[in-house]
């Protein structure tokens, strides 16, 4: 496991003129804050009907049309990428 | 919505849907009264005792003098009728779940049969109260507009001792980083059991969905001075997606109160989180199964809720159209949606929980802080005040502990 952490560790450490494993540090405490104040309040939480309701749906069905394309992004994913994010309410028509 | 909120139609049995007239587009109401009981004196089929209460363990009513047990019928042939969750058209309300009038009083004044005295229940805590004379038990079962009579009730299955036991698991896990007055102060003997108000709805609905996907075609590196920087081709898709659907017990907070979860002022989010319950399973209501229990009020009417229903079956919409975009590995930006609700049925029903409150003020921001424990499933969530400087200390140590290798990384490289 340490081993693994520092085979992890050891390209960040020498990635550019940033020594961004600096980070690691502030990163580390205000996750193991924000862990542990999450652990004890759980002010996040919420009944998850989406998945513990019984539900009954027919096929999906729609559309997929190609529109254009992206060249050379250094996005890993689409501007705004909603689709896990069920609740984030979007325009409605 | 499909229908506008109206007056509801009069009820007209037991279990019927009222008639509608042609044009008619207000909801339709299924009568769901127990009329085998009334407000007042409600005795044993046995004995005539009004000595009853529920029996957890068994989940049954039983007579305190000859020990007779029996249970109310199940709501759900009441309300589903024959027909198809598919099928459902139009807005129908159990008796129940019709609107609240703002006349009707919420303490209703009952004549003891038995000596004649008058008996003042305050339904907003309580709906039954013994005669302070006779010593009779008297019960409010009829339906009026205040909110206080449900359609249905799911009664308690996890007993007090059962229901301490998940709260001491849940507060003893959570020892650690316990705010110190909390950890003396605890008492989980204080527990109490709480019928809380729900709407169960079931819905029938149709939803759209648009918005743009990509999905990579291309994936390379070029160098930047010493640095090895990755690119990505992608094509984008305008996509869309439609859903036809039907939810079953769908369960919403219909107390105001309660309602509000805002994470900031109060931890009512941890009672939302214990759902769901078998509702399937809740009966016709019966008061003398919240003997012994405290219960809260309904104070919101089906149109308050609806706004909440659609929030949802928009995001069960979401849920069920995902696996059908999976092909999009960028991922997919949603950004229109459209929700047509078909059919709904509502009922108004007690749920049971077993609530551990924790009254907690620090800096002048006071706040109720709650283990609750689902009164069916046993399922445990809560809120434990923290004491932030231990917290804070605990993150420091961890960030200086990794501080520390970071150096010793850096070190180790140059």
């Amino acid at each position: 496991m340490t081993t693994l952490l520092i085979g992890l560790l050891i390209p960040l450490a020498s990635g550019g003129d940033t020594p961004w494993i600096l980070l690691l540090g502030p990163a580390g405490a205000v996750a193991v804050y924000w862990g542990l104040f999450q652990f004890y309040r759980n002010t996040g939480r919420s009944h998850s009907f989406e998945r513990e309701t019984l539900i009954e749906s027919k096929p999906i069905t729609g559309t997929d049309q190609k529109v254009d394309e992206v060249r050379g992004t250094q996005r890993t994913s689409i501007d705004g990428n909603n689709v896990h994010n069920h609740r984030q309410r979007v325009r409605r028509w | 919505m499909t229908d506008s909120q109206a007056t509801p139609e009069p009820v007209t049995g037991p279990g019927q849907p009222g008639p509608v007239p042609p044009g008619a587009s207000g909801p339709r109401t299924v009568d769901t009264a127990n009329q085998a009981l009334h407000d007042g004196v409600n005795r044993c089929p046995k004995c005539g005792s009004t000595e009853i209460q529920l029996r957890v363990s068994a989940g049954k009513l039983v007579c305190l003098f000859c020990r007779y047990e029996w249970s109310e019928a199940k709501i759900e042939p009441v309300v589903a009728g024959e027909s198809a969750l598919q099928d459902l058209t139009g807005t129908v309300v159990a008796s129940g779940a019709t609107d609240i009038s703002p006349e009707v009083s919420g303490v209703i004044t009952l004549k003891c049969p038995g000596c004649g005295s008058e008996v003042v229940v305050n339904t907003a805590e309580a709906m039954s109260s013994r005669c302070h004379w006779c010593r009779h038990i008297l019960t409010i079962n009829e339906q009026v507009p205040n909110g206080a009579v449900p359609d249905a009730v799911l009664p308690f299955g996890i007993t007090r001792d059962q229901a301490l036991e998940h709260i001491r698991a849940f507060a003893g896990a959570r020892r650690l980083f316990a705010h110190r007055t909390f950890r003396r102060d605890f008492a989980p003997e204080n527990v109490v059991g709480v019928y809380l108000p729900y709407m169960v709805v079931d819905g029938n609905a149709s939803a759209d969905v648009q918005g743009f996907g990509e999905v990579e075609t291309r994936r390379y590196t070029r160098k930047n001075g010493d640095q090895e920087e990755t690119y990505y081709d992608a094509d984008v898709y305008q996509v869309g997606r439609h859903v036809d659907f039907t939810v079953d017990d769908l369960t919403i907070e219909s107390s105001a109160e309660r309602a509000n979860m805002n994470a900031f002022v109060n931890t009512n989010n941890v009672i939302n989180t214990i759902l769901p319950f078998d509702t399937k399973n809740a009966v016709r209501w019966n008061a003398n199964y919240l003997v012994g229990f405290t219960s809260e009020r309904r104070d919101q009417d089906v149109g308050q809720v609806e706004p909440v229903l659609e929030d949802q079956l928009l995001s069960i919409a979401r849920s069920q159209v995902e696996g059908s975009v999976s092909r999009y590995n960028r991922g997919v930006r949603w950004e229109a949606e459209h929700l047509v609700v078909h059919g709904t049925r509502w009922v108004s029903m007690y749920l049971p929980v077993w609530l551990y409150s924790y009254y907690y003020e620090e800096n002048g921001h006071a706040m109720v802080h709650y283990i609750a424990v689902n009164g069916r499933t046993g399922e445990t969530m809560g809120s434990v005040p923290v004491s932030q400087g231990r917290l804070i200390l605990a993150a420091l140590v961890a960030g200086t502990v990794l501080e520390g290798v970071a150096l010793w990384l850096l070190a180790v490289m140059s």
